[in-house]
């Protein structure tokens, strides 16, 4: 028995019940009406009817800005101390889980593990929470092969929450809140957007791009270059790193920092050449990365319709119809 | 081993090539055991990323023959932040390396078959390593050629090594430059041409030739029609890719040529893998 149910009178005691058991980060509405992730104050209940946050959770990952090595002369270059202290996200949706499956992919094959990413991972709980997909979401018109995994699910009924074991994380969680929840006769997770993920069937099309498709140039000449798009996308993980001396002449810290791929620097090399020279390549690199993958993970559509750039861009680009007619004109 | 952890190095030896371009033999602070993974045992082709504390980091190929004694070489224009700041350190300085990324040269597969070098300027760094490499084991491959194009006579790299490969007779060296120049002492001629029309009266066997090409990007496009011309197929013409990247390991997103990453699906790809994908060369 993997379910159990869960009144939202006693929602309250549950979060604090998990605030005993580590960090508890929720999705808050602010004075400014927009939604972030970020620390539940003691009382204070989360936004989970919310549509999305702003920011995805790949900023608990992957940070906008973070110091990945220091530099001394004495220790040569050094990874900084993660903290190791459970961080428990709740009311992630499907698509938020897809897109750190992704990111795990990514950042912790077995091969070529990121040690910074693995270490914030390794101190992650996920706990999913059932939505309702507005006229912005795609996830139900494409679906994703990425899983939507996590540790504990909250499906969110009319008279309560069903809660289901996903790991043995989730497990431990739940034994700990045993006493705050109830049995209920349901027997399988109700239907829910968690459906349109982990659907092994999902094949890319492996032609090239055709670059004289006019679709490309209309995106180009639209496109501002702010890079909206890129911040608030889930799986955008594309960073740049840069490097600072210290004052002191001899120390030095190296950073890592959010980039986007429509930058005509984020494909320059020294002497200053740039193998993307124009917008609409960029955006074919873009939609490569989005609909059919790259490298190790070629093949994986990374885009899971959560439908952040579309609310962002301010000239209401969307790459999704040109997919539809791409993805699925072949076999 | 953690290749995300750059390993300290002291510069071991400069040797100044051309103006802007020097020759750096690192020398790792701790010796690796033979089959040990390190920076020091690479295939020619892979690359390291080199870091100076303070400039940054920066993609660099091999440029010598795998050593046992942990030293490497590599061969480095002054282009940007962190070659400007190697340039300007001296002789036991602590740099640090990671590595090594990406696939090479298939070396395996070249045996028995005729070795077809070409370089364009800067290019001739990779394929120095590949070349060593090849006459370590001079026996096991056919006919070698090395055709190496540079701006001028004095931009040549590797003068002195270039002189003693002119007088092998297990190899054919041909040089070309764009600007004329007093020819170093004991080269061939350097025909003022450019690399493709070295190609013109050389003896090509397309069907046991492997062609490994390195030059910069923009030569890509003028230099593999004549070799396909020749009756070379693609899947025989291994070249070396540049692009930015700023991890080694798939994750930084900048190196992506088509679904494929520069850095490591190549930076060595056969020119088949390359055909049909916008802007690869």
């Amino acid at each position: 028995m993997t379910l159990s149910a869960l009144s939202y009178n006693d929602l309250p005691l549950v979060l604090a019940r998990l605030q005993t058991l580590g960090e508890l980060h929720a999705p808050l509405r602010g004075s400014d009406g927009a939604v972030r992730f970020g620390p539940l104050p003691p009382g204070a209940q989360p936004d989970l009817t919310a549509q999305r946050s702003l920011l995805p959770p790949k900023k608990y990952l992957l940070a906008p800005s973070e110091t990945i090595l220091t530099y001394h002369p004495a220790t040569g270059y050094q990874a900084p101390p993660q903290p190791e202290t459970p961080l428990i996200l709740l009311g992630l949706h499907p698509c938020d889980l897809a897109a750190i499956a992704y990111l795990d992919r990514l950042f912790m094959a077995a091969d070529s593990p990121d040690p910074l990413y693995t270490a914030r991972r390794e101190r992650l709980i996920l706990i999913g929470a059932s939505c309702t997909p507005d006229q912005y979401c795609s996830c139900h018109q494409m679906p994703s092969p990425l899983p939507a995994a996590c540790d504990l699910f909250l499906h969110q009924q009319a008279d309560g929450l069903l809660l289901h074991v996903e790991s043995p994380k989730g497990q431990l969680l739940r034994e700990a809140l045993q006493d705050l929840l109830q049995s209920t006769p349901a027997q399988q997770p109700p239907a829910s957007t968690r459906d349109h993920f982990g659907s092994a069937s999902v094949a890319t099309s492996h032609e090239e791009l055709d670059p004289n498709l006019p679709d490309w140039q209309q995106l180009a000449d639209h496109c501002l270059g702010c890079g909206a798009c890129s911040i608030c996308c889930p799986t955008c993980s594309c960073f740049e790193v840069l490097e600072f001396g210290g004052l002191d002449g001899c120390s030095a810290e190296r950073l890592r920092r959010w980039d986007n791929c429509l930058f005509k620097s984020h494909s320059e090399v020294a002497g200053g050449h740039s193998f993307q020279k124009d917008r609409a390549q960029r955006f074919r690199y873009r939609y490569r990365h989005k609909y059919r993958g790259y490298g190790q993970l070629r093949g994986l559509p990374t885009c899971v319709g959560c439908g952040r750039c579309r609310v962002q861009c301010p000239t209401g680009l969307d790459l999704r119809p040109l997919a539809e007619r791409l993805e699925r004109s072949t076999p | 081993m953690n290749t995300s952890l750059p390993q300290a190095a002291r510069i071991g030896a400069i040797r100044h090539l051309t103006d802007d371009t020097a020759l750096f033999t690192l020398q790792l602070d701790e010796r690796p055991a033979e089959h040990q993974s390190s920076p020091a045992h690479f295939q020619p082709g892979q690359f390291l990323q080199l870091s100076v504390a303070g400039a940054g980091e920066a993609p660099i190929s091999y440029c010598g023959f795998p050593s046992s004694d942990g030293s490497i070489e590599l061969c480095i224009r002054k282009a940007g932040r962190v070659t400007a700041a190697l340039h300007a350190a001296a002789l036991g300085d602590q740099v640090a390396v990671r590595g090594p990324f990406g696939h090479g040269f298939p070396l395996s597969h070249y045996a028995g078959q005729d070795l077809l070098l070409m370089a364009g300027g800067l290019g001739m760094a990779p394929l120095r390593s590949l070349l060593l490499a090849l006459l370590h084991q001079r026996e096991r491959y056919g006919r070698l050629t090395l055709l190496y194009g540079a701006k001028a006579p004095e931009a040549l790299l590797f003068r002195h090594e270039l002189a003693d490969l002119a007088s092998r007779k297990d190899l054919q060296l041909r040089l070309a430059v764009d600007r004329a120049g007093e020819c170093p002492p004991g080269l061939p001629d350097c025909r003022v041409a450019l690399l493709p029309a070295l190609l013109e009266g050389l003896t090509v066997d397309p069907q046991r030739t492997v062609v490994a090409l390195c030059g910069p990007p923009a030569a890509y496009r003028f230099l593999v029609p004549p070799l396909l011309e020749r009756g070379i197929p693609p899947q025989q013409i291994h070249l070396s890719l540049e692009r930015r990247m700023h991890c080694g390991m798939g994750h930084c997103g900048h190196c992506a040529v088509g679904t494929l990453l520069c850095c490591t699906d190549g930076p060595v790809f056969a020119y088949s893998a390359l055909q049909t994908i916008e802007g690869a060369l």
